[in-house]
């Protein structure tokens, strides 16, 4: 257990470096975002209030107030969050190949090391899923500073102060927070999932080499027609048959098979098949 | 013992190994000749599990791999396997971390003798250099068995000389090595057990000793004879 945490510790250290840029960059778009969208309302207010002389209320009649709902919609602060999602995508991908190609092959190490084969895979992919509540917990920390800032910058008249807990109700946001525990299992449990499905499709990959790419992308057609499988039947064969609940504890029940077949299919591949 | 019995592999339709057999002991340099491309890296490979065999069994001591086997067999391929960003205290410690068997004085030792500091990182080393900090990293550890996949290729004389060197020394003594290699004649005189192999087969294996005691010859000789026959 002590190797596979260093392990997780090791594979967490080698994007570090990537993972501060990314805190960076989101940090400061998202902050400057909040100045530069909440002066231009309140730039847009003086003017039309003091020298045009419009009164406050058709102002908010004609504008409306401002809120955080006017920030979140701005690329000042999806743009950061598309970035970090993007560059987790593809390293998803490139935490396995920069292992095997270019002139210092580390695969040679990590398939040498006297641990389960499963722990490379498993600590790559906690590594994924690390990174990915690492940028949630960011967010989450960001989200009153930014908040904080609203409220000074723009004065309370024309304001629609939100909550946190409205904040992070706002549609754009509501895959990064869930707010019930049924929803952290389908969001989560979903992409994780997805995550393993992609490392076991590179295994076949890595595995079979070109065999391997029509391998892999038949069993993750497989896994995807599996997962589906309960809202396809019930939309297409049984004519909305099932209450939604039932279809949720079915959708739960086959993203549990698709994930346990990915880490199972992933060990046989590593353990067996894999070729350096 | 390190036992290869018919072992078979195919990439593709062509045959690599094509049955392969041979075995390999504890306390003797075992070295496996043959031209490129005949297989000599995919057997290695597959005593390590890197690279499924279609058919046949290596044991190693008698037992198949599993995790356990790498505290007492390593195998030190042609290319660094230490990130390239690391400073070699780096890869020692990377090296503690997951191995029981790693031997820090050992490691120290053979710094000392490549004459490297800990503090150079890897991708600013010379190809002569790197060749050396993955033969430490592979000598450094107290294994039962060392494979060496091409150590002498492409790095200068004065390198090969100080490799050639560690076969001599206490550091190899007691420990079952194979080591693949085209560069014969910097460790002819080292060898133990030659095993000459051409497409997938093995062609003849021999003991050097007996070779030159009974028949004179040196281990190019019998290579000559073997290969143009």
């Amino acid at each position: 257990m002590s190797r596979y945490l260093k392990l997780v510790n090791f594979e967490f250290n080698r994007f570090w470096k990537l993972f501060l840029v990314l805190i960076g960059i989101t940090i400061l778009s998202q902050l400057i975002g909040v100045i530069v969208v909440s002066r231009d309302y309140v730039n847009q207010a003086n003017k039309m209030i003091y020298e045009a002389s419009m009164p406050m209320s058709k102002f908010i009649e004609q504008n409306g107030t401002f809120s955080f709902h006017n920030i979140s919609q701005t690329l000042w602060f999806l743009g950061p969050i598309g970035l970090c999602l993007a560059v987790l995508i593809i390293y998803v991908f490139f935490i396995w190949y920069r292992d095997w190609l270019g002139k210092n092959t580390f695969i040679y190490r990590l398939l040498m090391l006297p641990i389960a084969r499963l722990h490379v895979y498993l600590a790559k992919a906690t590594t994924i899923l690390l990174l990915m509540l690492g940028i949630v917990a960011l967010q989450l920390l960001l989200l009153p500073i930014e908040n904080q800032m609203l409220l000074r910058i723009v004065p309370n008249e024309l304001l629609a102060n939100l909550s946190l807990n409205e904040i992070i109700k706002e549609p754009n946001l509501m895959i990064m927070f869930p707010t019930t525990f049924s929803e952290f299992l389908l969001y989560y449990g979903g992409g994780m999932a997805a995550v393993l499905i992609v490392f076991t499709a590179i295994l076949f990959e890595r595995s079979f080499r070109i065999k391997g790419v029509f391998y892999g992308i038949l069993y993750s057609a497989a896994s995807i027609l599996i997962f589906l499988a309960p809202i396809l039947v019930n939309e297409f064969i049984l004519r909305n048959y099932f209450y939604p609940l039932e279809l949720f504890f079915m959708e739960l029940a086959t993203g549990f098979i698709v994930l346990m077949g990915a880490v199972w299919t992933g060990n046989f591949l590593i353990t067996k098949k894999v070729r350096v | 013992m390190i036992e290869v019995k018919e072992v078979t592999k195919k990439f593709g339709r062509k045959n690599v190994l094509n049955g392969v057999s041979f075995t390999a002991e504890k306390g003797k340099i075992t070295c496996l000749i043959g031209i490129n491309g005949v297989g000599k890296t995919t057997i290695m490979k597959a005593i390590m599990a890197l690279t499924p065999i279609d058919g046949g069994e290596i044991l190693i001591n008698g037992e198949k791999i599993h995790k356990g086997s790498y505290e007492k067999i390593t195998f030190i391929p042609d290319t660094i396997t230490m990130l390239p960003q690391m400073k070699i205290s780096d890869a020692f410690t990377f090296m503690a971390d997951f191995y029981d068997c790693w031997n820090q004085e050992r490691a120290s030792e053979l710094l000392q003798f490549f004459k490297l500091k800990e503090s150079d990182r890897i991708s600013e080393l010379s190809k002569g250099n790197t060749a050396k900090v993955n033969l430490l990293l592979g000598l450094a550890m107290d294994v039962d068995y060392v494979l060496m996949d091409e150590p002498f290729s492409g790095i200068d004389i004065f390198s090969r000389e100080q490799i050639a060197e560690v076969f001599t020394s206490h550091l190899i003594e007691n420990r079952g090595v194979i080591i693949t290699t085209h560069e014969i004649n910097d460790i002819e005189h080292l060898i133990d057990k030659v095993v000459l192999i051409d497409h997938g087969v093995v062609l003849k294996e021999f003991d050097t000793e007996e070779v030159r005691e009974s028949e004179g010859k040196s281990v190019i000789d019998v290579m000559r004879e073997v290969y143009k026959a």
